[in-house]
Protein backbone atom coordinates (compact mmCIF):
# COMPACT_ATOMS: atom_id res chain seq x y z
CA UNK A 1 0.00 0.00 0.00
CA UNK A 2 1.21 3.02 -0.69
CA UNK A 3 2.16 5.57 2.03
CA UNK A 4 1.42 8.69 2.12
CA UNK A 5 3.91 11.54 1.24
CA UNK A 6 4.77 13.65 4.42
CA UNK A 7 8.54 14.96 3.30
CA UNK A 8 7.95 18.56 2.27
CA UNK A 9 10.72 18.46 -0.67
CA UNK A 10 9.05 15.44 -1.92
CA UNK A 11 5.21 17.21 -2.10
CA UNK A 12 6.59 20.34 -3.65
CA UNK A 13 8.28 18.04 -6.28
CA UNK A 14 4.92 16.22 -6.69
CA UNK A 15 3.20 19.63 -7.02
CA UNK A 16 5.12 20.21 -9.76
CA UNK A 17 4.86 16.88 -11.52
CA UNK A 18 1.09 17.31 -11.54
CA UNK A 19 1.56 20.80 -12.41
CA UNK A 20 3.94 19.39 -15.73
CA UNK A 21 0.86 16.90 -16.57
CA UNK A 22 -2.19 19.28 -16.27
CA UNK A 23 0.05 21.23 -18.76
CA UNK A 24 0.45 18.42 -21.30
CA UNK A 25 -3.58 17.51 -20.71
CA UNK A 26 -4.32 20.87 -21.45
CA UNK A 27 -2.34 20.69 -24.73
CA UNK A 28 -3.79 17.61 -25.82
CA UNK A 29 -7.71 18.20 -25.29
CA UNK A 30 -6.67 22.04 -26.90
CA UNK A 31 -5.55 20.13 -29.80
CA UNK A 32 -8.18 17.84 -30.02
CA UNK A 33 -11.29 20.21 -29.82
CA UNK A 34 -9.15 22.42 -31.96
CA UNK A 35 -8.94 19.77 -34.79
CA UNK A 36 -12.47 19.18 -34.19
CA UNK A 37 -13.38 22.59 -34.83
CA UNK A 38 -11.18 22.52 -37.96
CA UNK A 39 -12.56 19.64 -39.48
CA UNK A 40 -16.48 19.40 -38.74
CA UNK A 41 -16.95 23.49 -37.54
CA UNK A 42 -17.28 25.45 -34.22
CA UNK A 43 -20.69 23.93 -33.58
CA UNK A 44 -19.14 20.28 -33.67
CA UNK A 45 -16.62 21.42 -30.86
CA UNK A 46 -18.76 22.94 -28.92
CA UNK A 47 -21.01 19.65 -28.63
CA UNK A 48 -18.34 17.29 -27.62
CA UNK A 49 -18.09 16.01 -24.21
CA UNK A 50 -14.69 17.20 -23.91
CA UNK A 51 -15.07 20.77 -24.66
CA UNK A 52 -17.32 21.18 -21.46
CA UNK A 53 -14.50 19.41 -19.31
CA UNK A 54 -12.16 22.10 -20.77
CA UNK A 55 -14.77 24.79 -19.80
CA UNK A 56 -15.29 23.51 -16.46
CA UNK A 57 -11.26 23.64 -16.01
CA UNK A 58 -10.93 26.96 -17.27
CA UNK A 59 -13.74 28.03 -14.91
CA UNK A 60 -11.63 26.10 -12.04
CA UNK A 61 -8.44 27.99 -12.68
CA UNK A 62 -9.80 31.12 -13.58
CA UNK A 63 -11.46 31.29 -10.14
CA UNK A 64 -8.49 29.86 -7.81
CA UNK A 65 -5.83 32.50 -9.94
CA UNK A 66 -8.44 35.64 -8.35
CA UNK A 67 -6.63 35.06 -4.79
CA UNK A 68 -3.36 35.15 -6.02
CA UNK A 69 -4.07 38.27 -8.73
CA UNK A 70 -5.59 40.17 -5.86
CA UNK A 71 -2.28 39.19 -3.75
CA UNK A 72 -0.23 40.29 -6.21
CA UNK A 73 -1.15 43.35 -7.10
CA UNK A 74 0.77 46.46 -6.97
CA UNK A 75 0.14 47.90 -2.68
CA UNK A 76 1.29 51.23 -4.21
CA UNK A 77 -2.42 51.11 -6.07
CA UNK A 78 -4.26 50.08 -2.83
CA UNK A 79 -7.49 49.75 -4.06
CA UNK A 80 -10.16 50.35 -2.19
CA UNK A 81 -12.91 48.18 -2.56
CA UNK A 82 -15.80 50.39 -3.45
CA UNK A 83 -19.52 49.64 -2.18
CA UNK A 84 -20.88 46.21 -3.41
CA UNK A 85 -23.80 47.73 -4.54
CA UNK A 86 -22.25 50.36 -6.71
CA UNK A 87 -20.44 47.62 -8.62
CA UNK A 88 -23.60 45.85 -8.85
CA UNK A 89 -25.33 48.61 -10.04
CA UNK A 90 -23.33 48.79 -12.75
CA UNK A 91 -23.19 45.31 -13.53
CA UNK A 92 -27.31 45.68 -13.78
CA UNK A 93 -26.90 48.35 -16.27
CA UNK A 94 -24.84 46.56 -18.45
CA UNK A 95 -26.78 43.25 -18.43
CA UNK A 96 -29.95 45.81 -19.27
CA UNK A 97 -28.52 47.43 -22.47
CA UNK A 98 -27.27 43.56 -23.18
CA UNK A 99 -30.88 42.53 -23.06
CA UNK A 100 -32.48 45.68 -24.27
CA UNK A 101 -29.76 44.93 -27.45
CA UNK A 102 -31.03 41.46 -27.92
CA UNK A 103 -34.91 42.25 -27.19
CA UNK A 104 -34.24 45.27 -30.35
CA UNK A 105 -32.20 42.34 -32.74
CA UNK A 106 -34.89 40.72 -35.01
CA UNK A 107 -35.70 37.18 -34.25
CA UNK A 108 -35.36 37.19 -30.41
CA UNK A 109 -38.57 37.21 -28.35
CA UNK A 110 -38.87 39.54 -24.34
CA UNK A 111 -38.42 36.13 -23.31
CA UNK A 112 -35.43 35.52 -25.05
CA UNK A 113 -33.32 38.96 -23.72
CA UNK A 114 -34.69 38.19 -20.26
CA UNK A 115 -33.17 35.16 -20.14
CA UNK A 116 -29.72 36.46 -21.57
CA UNK A 117 -30.07 39.09 -19.14
CA UNK A 118 -30.21 37.07 -16.10
CA UNK A 119 -27.61 34.45 -17.39
CA UNK A 120 -25.03 37.12 -17.89
CA UNK A 121 -25.97 38.63 -14.68
CA UNK A 122 -25.46 35.59 -12.66
CA UNK A 123 -22.08 34.99 -14.95
CA UNK A 124 -20.94 38.36 -13.52
CA UNK A 125 -22.32 38.57 -10.44
CA UNK A 126 -20.05 35.48 -9.14
CA UNK A 127 -16.43 36.51 -10.07
CA UNK A 128 -17.26 40.16 -9.13
CA UNK A 129 -18.59 38.83 -5.71
CA UNK A 130 -15.28 36.67 -5.17
CA UNK A 131 -13.55 39.87 -6.16
CA UNK A 132 -15.01 41.39 -3.77
CA UNK A 133 -15.19 39.21 -1.11
CA UNK A 134 -11.13 38.81 -1.88
CA UNK A 135 -10.28 42.84 -1.97
CA UNK A 136 -12.23 42.84 1.17
CA UNK A 137 -10.48 40.32 3.16
CA UNK A 138 -6.78 41.58 2.41
CA UNK A 139 -7.80 44.86 3.06
CA UNK A 140 -8.85 43.38 6.65
CA UNK A 141 -5.63 41.42 7.03
CA UNK A 142 -3.67 44.54 6.56
CA UNK A 143 -5.77 46.93 8.94
CA UNK A 144 -4.57 44.10 11.19
CA UNK A 145 -1.11 44.22 11.19
CA UNK B 1 22.82 28.55 1.13
CA UNK B 2 25.19 27.07 2.75
CA UNK B 3 24.23 25.59 6.97
CA UNK B 4 25.98 24.01 10.04
CA UNK B 5 23.43 21.11 9.73
CA UNK B 6 26.07 18.84 9.15
CA UNK B 7 28.19 19.47 12.24
CA UNK B 8 25.26 19.31 14.44
CA UNK B 9 24.04 16.52 13.21
CA UNK B 10 27.49 14.93 13.93
CA UNK B 11 27.84 16.22 16.72
CA UNK B 12 24.52 14.85 18.12
CA UNK B 13 25.71 11.24 17.02
CA UNK B 14 22.47 11.11 14.43
CA UNK B 15 23.28 9.70 11.02
CA UNK B 16 21.24 11.36 8.07
CA UNK B 17 18.91 8.77 8.57
CA UNK B 18 17.90 9.00 12.12
CA UNK B 19 17.56 12.89 11.80
CA UNK B 20 15.57 12.14 8.97
CA UNK B 21 12.84 10.16 10.62
CA UNK B 22 13.40 12.82 13.75
CA UNK B 23 12.38 15.42 11.35
CA UNK B 24 9.89 13.39 9.38
CA UNK B 25 11.88 13.71 5.66
CA UNK B 26 13.54 11.47 3.91
CA UNK B 27 17.29 10.60 4.31
CA UNK B 28 17.77 12.74 0.83
CA UNK B 29 16.01 15.68 1.78
CA UNK B 30 18.68 15.55 4.55
CA UNK B 31 21.83 15.29 2.47
CA UNK B 32 20.33 17.91 0.24
CA UNK B 33 19.91 20.37 3.26
CA UNK B 34 22.96 19.67 4.26
CA UNK B 35 25.15 20.24 0.84
CA UNK B 36 22.87 23.74 0.58
CA UNK B 37 20.86 22.53 -2.59
CA UNK B 38 17.29 22.09 -0.95
CA UNK B 39 16.13 25.26 1.32
CA UNK B 40 13.15 24.45 3.89
CA UNK B 41 10.47 25.65 5.28
CA UNK B 42 10.66 27.42 8.36
CA UNK B 43 8.93 24.62 10.47
CA UNK B 44 11.69 22.11 9.07
CA UNK B 45 13.86 24.01 10.16
CA UNK B 46 12.96 24.26 13.81
CA UNK B 47 12.22 20.73 13.73
CA UNK B 48 16.04 19.97 12.65
CA UNK B 49 16.67 22.56 15.35
CA UNK B 50 14.69 20.61 17.97
CA UNK B 51 16.51 17.19 16.91
CA UNK B 52 20.17 17.82 17.31
CA UNK B 53 19.58 20.98 20.42
CA UNK B 54 20.78 23.73 19.15
CA UNK B 55 18.98 27.25 17.79
CA UNK B 56 18.06 28.71 14.49
CA UNK B 57 20.91 30.72 14.49
CA UNK B 58 23.54 28.24 15.03
CA UNK B 59 22.47 26.44 12.25
CA UNK B 60 21.31 28.45 9.91
CA UNK B 61 22.07 31.81 10.26
CA UNK B 62 24.71 33.41 7.41
CA UNK B 63 26.42 36.69 7.57
CA UNK B 64 24.77 38.62 4.55
CA UNK B 65 28.87 39.92 3.16
CA UNK B 66 29.08 35.68 2.74
CA UNK B 67 25.74 35.38 1.53
CA UNK B 68 26.70 37.98 -1.33
CA UNK B 69 29.62 36.59 -1.89
CA UNK B 70 27.94 33.44 -2.83
CA UNK B 71 25.83 35.09 -5.53
CA UNK B 72 28.75 36.74 -7.00
CA UNK B 73 30.27 33.41 -6.62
Amino acid sequence: MMKKITDERLVLKNLKNIRLAFVVQSVGIIGILLHDALANGIASMTHQPLWLVFMITAIVLGYSQMSISIDHENPSKQIKPSSFYKGLSVILGINFVIGLLVYLSPESSLKDSIAIGIALFLCMLAPYSYIHYLRKKKLEDEEDE
Amino acid sequence: MDNNVKVARIQANLTQQQLAEKTGVTRQTISLIEKGKYNPTLKLCLEICYAVNKTLDELFWVERESENDEKNY
